[in-house]
């Protein structure tokens, strides 16, 4: 514990105190000038690196909102004297609006589209600066000062300061967010969207959130800029600065507050190695260097020529040949930061950070903090006396697929605390009808009730939240995050402390309560010992019972276990049937959808039979295996008269 | 008066968002198949405007140039999708993203270094003076955008509708694996539409340079404009970007004419982020299933 | 015709095959039975090069093919039609038909008319669809799609056809014509590994069966000497 604490913090302490004291030794303006910089770019890449790193999208809205807040800062100071202090917050406060105004449309689609919007988004605020004279100054471009800091003047280093405290303040926030139920969602949310959503947290609602606190964070820096510079032009903001902030992101490494220190002093740092011959002409042959060893390597591994280890050795040969023939670098700065892009997102997708992290943890094993206490089950599921009312019912639900009829017309009644069975064939309807029940699929027609209201259709979130929860026969686990971790996610009711507080930090000990709350879950499913495995490292079975603790940690009504035996060996069958006997005590009602007959037999009060999208039996388990035509429907037409072709 | 200057920039500008159209058209030819676009796209124009420009200036005729030029287009497709797509799809990543960006800035680095900075007239063959129609003038090198547009879209359509070939390419834009299955490479078919891809933005940087001139941010504002085109229309439609294009030409002409030229921008980009509102996969596209 | 040696293969971490072997000899209809999650379906895609074999051999017409890309296997004569028919939608029938002769027509022009005979025997085959041959084939029924996937395996003229669950999501009615088509192929000799979960259905075809059991071959044998083996009576004929 006292280990982990030395390594992670005492490094950042370090990096601060020592970044803080450079100042009164050295008093280089122009050294002064970088660093100040540095600081800027570390909170604008912070906040960049939480769309592309975090969230996974590739966002270009950056350098607008580094825009905006600047000549957001500039007009308050200039048109209505604000202070240092409220010029910010408004920079802050025009990042986060527009961003959240921009994310909610933007955000409803992934990838190529999201960039498209976000690119127009920059293309239109520059168009904005530029024509909106009378506030902007137009391309004449906008002059401030910077205002004084209760009355005294706010001098190089002081400016230094307070950009290093707000980078500071920043980091420290970003870490308690990360180590929140926001951090789990950003990464669940890449993973499996769909069961992000299934678990009753919004993916939509996560997304516009980390988007906006991003954009927010441009803003500050934007603001920070303008102070910086005294001097604001449209220009400054377009593309080509956004291209070179994704470098630094890219470069640094994503999805690290390191990451975007290193890229930070890595964006400062490129105009003096551009415009230094010799400088550059090593950094090229470093790269070069460095892409063949890691080109080597590769070859030597696994005997062929792989694009990832060809493609940079090509990329830095033309920037060392390139080098050599051209005049002047400085003209072609775009396509070296191309070629060096290039060659980084290819060969070295984590960026620096990560590879020097895959070796720092290798290094240093470093012991995660220990687990609390479990919790009693009955304290996080407690027993439900079921009363054996009508808890779901299926009113003539009907859902086609083109000319498919995958349900059709089925009607059914699921009773507060039963296990329901669902069989049928393969292709028989009985997946579509639980993804129309959980809200996958909007139902073509009919009506679907829980305890007699109607359910939300077409959203996995909104029915969750209404008490339905679910596993999914193909297993939707979030890999990236630990067993402990996918079950926390899911906890209902676990976490109240607003957004504000998390920031600050505030949120430590409802996590442990959530911690102790998913232990006993773990517990029930048996896989305590394994709490801090990867999902994706899980033998397959605990992976099908880690997505059954992880459905109840939504305490849910109605429990739907989508094939939970597919796949499973034996001794996991049996495993599984005691797990799910233990819930159906509990209280909890379960459809169930399987295929192994003995299990649906041991553990369904009763089974409806589905073929073609019809219900075609219904009864107890022994009604049902009797049942002519459902024998048919499994055995398929050889039990009929013998047929000629 | 008025209403026959509107009539006027409604039909300048129709004819502009006509070379959008063919633009956002390329988007969806990649897109179809392999569900990414260039962003490096506009560069594609540029440099294929350039390329041509270069070969007129050697002395190459003018119907020698065309050809010339769209094969340039075709080459540096297949460049992109082979340096910048193949390994982020075969990663099922969204690298190509930040790649295909990449890509263009390093296409217009290069332009900017070997052709220069400035703006150079685009000789043409056809004339420039005006005709007048009902009032309206109209020069027959923007005719002669018209006719480019819609032949090369024409081409690739009954490409695609009536070669075997070309319904293959949209077997696997249906579904991969099992045009797979019939012995379809994918990857073949993906460079297929990465080449044309390049072909139909030679073609635009062809037609469009007369009227625009060449130069290294020739296409920046149009690749804008067709990328609003094209997530309007969506991105899986066909002629929905003609009937878009044409509309977001119509209405920035308007908008230049009513607020000055600095805001022509602006309609296209707020269409843009207003249909991923209302109609995330565009006025035209399809709505998909998810599937677990 | 095709020979599988011990192939193992599997989706990532689990591993679904685990070293399992059959033969298809020419002529001959072959059935693959099993539980559900067995491999069977695993089988087909390792075989046709849905997904990589990570071991094994796979030769189709004494010709290694474990490792190539599917549309390579394709076009040496190997026809799958995959689990949920998987039929090209928005297209019609007629172009998902000649979509699956794509590797012998000719690219450009010309490819409808060196098709026609062969479209035509589909179309005795599966009249309705002749019927249907310019509607788009999303909006068919789904057993109309599955008589669709059948067609465009054959229209492939193939050495041997993979059929995967061709019963599948499909009503009693529709799955007895299914199977009617399928003794009218035996017929006419056509080679075909047929994985079906209506067991019995699929042993009064075959010629010869695989039992699946967890990723291997459990049992295999003629039809009659299954009938015969009470484990596999008990496990899978009911």
């Amino acid at each position: 514990m006292l280990k982990r604490l030395i390594f992670l913090r005492g490094a950042e302490v370090i990096a601060f105190v020592l970044l803080g004291l450079i100042p009164l030794w050295v008093s280089n303006s122009y050294a002064l000038g970088l660093l100040t910089l540095l600081a800027i770019y570390g909170i604008l890449l912070i906040g960049l690196d939480v769309t592309v790193g975090y969230l996974g999208q590739v966002n270009l809205a950056q350098a607008a909102f580094l825009g905006l807040g600047a000549y957001a800062a500039g007009v308050c100071v200039t048109l209505f004297g604000f202070g240092i202090f409220s010029a910010l917050a408004v920079s802050m406060l025009i990042g986060l609006t527009l961003g959240a105004l921009l994310a909610f449309p933007a955000l409803r689609l992934e990838g190529p589209q999201f960039a498209l919007a976000t690119l127009s988004f920059s293309a239109l605020s520059t168009t904005v600066l530029n024509e909106w004279e009378g506030l902007t100054g137009g391309a004449q471009g906008l002059s401030l000062n910077r205002p004084a800091f209760f009355g005294h003047a706010v001098d190089a280093p002081g400016f230094y300061w307070l950009c290093l405290i707000l980078l500071a303040v920043v980091w420290m926030a970003m870490r308690n967010l990360l180590s929140s139920q926001w951090g789990r969602a950003f990464e669940a949310l890449r993973d499996s969207p769909i069961a992000t959503d299934a678990m009753g947290v919004g993916t939509y609602r996560h997304k516009v959130a980390g988007f906006a606190f991003g954009s927010s964070l441009g803003g500050l820096a934007g603001g920070l800029y303008a102070f910086n510079f005294q001097y604001l032009q449209p220009q400054s903001f377009t593309y080509d600065l956004m291209v070179i902030l994704l470098l630094g992101v890219v470069l640094g490494g994503r999805k690290s507050l390191w990451g975007a220190f290193f890229g930070a002093s890595l964006i400062v740092l490129l105009p003096n190695l551009l415009s230094n011959r010799l400088l550059f002409e090593i950094v090229a042959a470093l790269g070069l260097l460095l892409a063949l060893v890691v080109g080597l390597r590769s070859w030597l591994s696994k005997h062929q020529l792989q694009f990832q280890a060809v493609a940079p050795i090509i990329a830095m040969g033309m920037l060392v040949i390139g080098g050599f023939m051209v005049e002047n670098t400085e003209n072609w700065r775009k396509a070296i930061f191309a070629l060096m892009l290039f060659s980084v997102v290819v060969g070295l997708p984590d960026g620096i950070m990560g590879f020097v992290a895959r070796y720092l943890t290798q290094l240093f094993r470093i012991a995660p903090p220990a687990l609390p206490q479990a919790s009693t089950l009955d304290s996080v599921l407690p027993a439900k006396a079921s009363d054996g009312a009508i808890l779901l019912e299926l009113q003539n639900l009907k859902r086609y697929f083109g000319g498919v009829k995958a349900v059709d017309d089925v009607s059914m009644q699921v009773h507060s605390g039963a296990v329901h069975g669902l069989i049928g064939p393969n292709g028989s309807g009985k997946s579509t009808a639980v993804n129309v029940i959980s809200g996958l699929y909007a139902p073509t027609e009919g009506k679907v009730l829980l305890h007699g209201k109607l359910l939300p259709s077409g959203s996995l979130f909104k029915v969750a939240r209404a008490g339905v929860s679910r596993t999914f026969q193909n297993l939707q686990l979030f890999g990236e995050l630990s067993a402990l971790d996918n079950v926390m996610l899911a906890l209902k009711d676990a976490y109240r402390v607003p957004l504000p507080l998390v920031l600050l930090g505030l949120a430590k000990s409802e996590e442990i309560c959530a911690q102790s709350d998913a232990l006993a879950l773990l517990q029930l499913v048996g896989l305590e010992k394994q709490a801090r495995v990867h999902a994706k490292d899980l033998t397959y079975g605990s992976q099908r019972f880690l997505e059954i603790a992880r459905a109840l940690a939504r305490k849910p009504e109605l429990l739907i276990l989508d094939e939970p035996a597919a796949g499973l060996a034996h001794p996991d069958v049996s495993v599984l049937v005691a797990i799910i006997k233990s819930i159906k005590q509990r209280g909890t009602t379960i459809i169930l959808i399987e295929h192994h007959m003995d299990v649906v037999s041991e553990l369904c009060d009763t089974v409806t039979v589905v073929d073609g999208g019809k219900i075609i039996a219904a009864g107890t388990p022994e009604e049902v295996k009797r049942d002519l035509k459902v024998i048919k429907a499994y055995l398929g037409v050889a039990d009929e008269a013998p047929l000629q072709a | 008066m008025n209403s026959l200057i509107i009539a006027q920039m409604a039909v300048s500008g129709a004819l502009m968002g006509l070379v959008y159209a063919l633009i956002a058209y390329g988007f969806q030819l990649t897109f179809a198949t392999s569900k990414s676009i260039n962003f490096g796209q506009g560069e594609l124009v540029m440099l294929s405007a350039f390329f041509s420009l270069t070969l007129l200036n050697l002395g190459a005729p003018y119907w020698l140039m065309i050809p010339g030029g769209l094969l340039f287009g075709v080459v540096m497709g297949l460049v992109v999708e082979r340096a910048c797509v193949r390994l982020t799809l075969e990663q099922k990543s969204e690298g190509w993203i930040l790649l295909t960006i990449i890509f263009g800035l390093l296409g217009f680095s290069a332009a900017e270094n070997i052709w220069g900075r400035d703006d150079r007239p685009f000789p043409s063959p056809i004339s420039s003076d005006a005709l007048h129609i009902l009032g309206i003038n109209v020069t027959p090198v923007e005719i002669s955008v018209a006719i480019g547009v819609f032949a090369v879209m024409g081409v690739i359509e009954l490409f695609k509708r009536k070669t075997l070939l070309g319904k293959a390419f949209e077997a696997v834009s249906a579904d991969r694996d099992a045009a797979e299955l019939m012995g379809i490479s994918a990857t073949h078919t993906i460079m297929l539409s990465y080449g044309l891809s390049g072909m139909v933005a030679a073609m635009a940087g062809i037609l469009i340079s007369p009227i625009t001139t060449v130069g290294p941010t020739m296409a920046s504002a149009l690749i804008l404009k067709a990328f609003s085109v094209a997530v309007v229309a969506g991105l899986d439609s066909g002629f929905g970007v003609v009937v878009i294009g044409i509309l977001i030409g119509v209405l920035e002409s308007l908008t230049s004419y009513y607020l000055g030229s600095g805001w022509r921008e602006t309609p296209g980009l707020l269409l843009l982020i207003l249909a991923l509102a209302i109609r995330p996969n565009g006025v035209f596209g399809k709505v998909s299933i998810r599937k677990v | 015709m095709l020979q599988v040696e011990n192939l193992r293969a599997g989706y990532g971490a689990s591993e679904v095959l685990v070293g399992a072997s059959l033969h298809v000899k020419q002529g001959m209809i072959v059935a693959l039975i099993g539980a559900n999650g067995a491999g069977k379906t695993t089988t087909m895609r390792a075989i046709s090069g849905m997904i990589k074999p990570t071991q094994g051999t796979v030769l189709l017409n004494g010709k290694a093919v474990q490792g190539m890309s599917a549309s390579q296997i394709a076009r040496l004569g190997l026809a799958h039609a995959p689990e949920g028919r998987k039929v090209f939608g928005p297209l019609s029938v007629e172009d998902n038909l000649l979509l699956g002769a794509y590797h012998r027509l000719p690219g450009f022009l010309g490819f409808h008319a060196m098709a026609a005979p062969d479209l035509e025997k589909i179309y005795n085959l599966f009249p309705r669809l002749r019927e249907r041959r310019l509607q788009a084939a999303g909006t068919l029924s789904g057993g109309e799609q599955q008589m669709l996937a059948i067609g465009r395996a054959l229209m492939a003229d193939p050495k041997v056809i993979l059929l995967d669950e061709p019963s599948m999501g499909l009503a009693p009615v529709i799955v007895q014509e299914v199977f009617g088509i399928l003794r009218r192929l035996k017929e006419q000799g056509i080679t075909l590994l047929l994985v079906e979960q209506f067991a019995k259905s699929a042993l009064e075809v075959a010629d010869y069966a695989y039992v699946m059991d967890h990723g291997r071959i459990a049992v295999e044998g003629t039809p009659a000497e299954l009938h015969r083996n009470e484990k596999v009576i008990a496990a899978y004929l009911g």
